[in-house]
């Protein structure tokens, strides 16, 4: 059973904690990903998180979408394109002093895929759930 | 969230302890820290990571302007870390090849 989870927070620093924190409790309820996994997911969320607040006007909202299904676990979060310009740069021969955020990204999710249209962004980011997590949909007993 | 800064002398170094989360909230008091330690005149500093119990790349970027900073004034800026979970980021990115990492303070600084 698929099941969806949004969050929207204020752009600002200070709610970067509160947005990898909810993903690594939603990521933990249904079993197949290892705390070590959930960690390295919390850390590209972060990354996401911060990448979208630098590009979006101040006073905006950052919006999450956590769909949570037996074989993964996705989190597509949207921004103004310009907000993932630094995390995903277009010249990759020129790195910069964001290229360790795009590092972590590629190297801690084993999806990251960028889908603009009309200067807008959304950053999917997939987690694979272990093969032993499909029959269990982790819904709490009755 | 709260960030931990605690500087202590120790043989010559100056020993930041870290505590809580670094991230783009929390990073520009560390960095903040580092600067005043270098401006102060530290040349031997040691970042003591063992309390962190988040850094992404925001707090990557703290070290690496750390170092770059002291290493301008003819320092060095080291760190002590043994948590796997922050060791997988400093490897990802390259940065145990820039860092001399030690396993505990002690370690790092017996011999300066």
């Amino acid at each position: 059973m698929e099941r969806v989870v949004e969050l929207e927070i204020p752009a600002r620093p200070e709610f970067v904690g509160i947005a990898r924190m909810a993903v690594g409790a939603l990521a933990g309820i249904r079993p197949g990903l290892a705390y070590e996994r959930i960690d390295d997911l919390r850390i590209v969320v972060s990354e996401a998180c911060t990448s979208a607040i630098e590009g979006m006007e101040e006073g905006s909202n950052l919006r999450l979408r956590c769909v949570d299904a037996p074989k993964s676990l996705e989190v597509r979060i949207e921004a103004p394109e310009a907000a993932f310009e630094s995390a995903f740069p277009k010249d990759e021969d020129e790195p910069d002093g964001d290229s360790f955020r795009i590092s972590l990204i590629r190297a801690l999710v084993d999806d990251a895929d960028l889908r603009t249209t009309s200067g807008f962004a959304e950053l999917c980011l997939v987690m694979h759930r272990d093969a032993a997590s499909d029959e269990d949909d982790g819904d709490l007993p009755a | 969230m709260d960030l931990g800064l605690d500087v202590k002398e120790r043989n010559g170094w100056a020993v930041l302890s870290v505590q809580g989360e670094v991230d783009v909230y929390t990073a520009p008091q560390f960095r903040e820290q580092l600067i005043q330690l270098v401006d102060q005149g530290q040349r031997s500093i040691l970042v003591d990571l063992e309390g962190v119990e988040f850094l992404d790349s925001t707090g990557l970027g703290v070290l690496v302007g750390g170092l770059k900073r002291v290493r301008s004034h003819d320092g060095d800026l080291a760190l002590v870390c043994t948590q796997r979970r922050i060791l997988k980021v400093l490897e990802i990115t390259g940065l145990t090849k820039v860092f001399t990492i030690y396993d505990s303070v002690d370690a790092a600084t017996a011999g300066n």
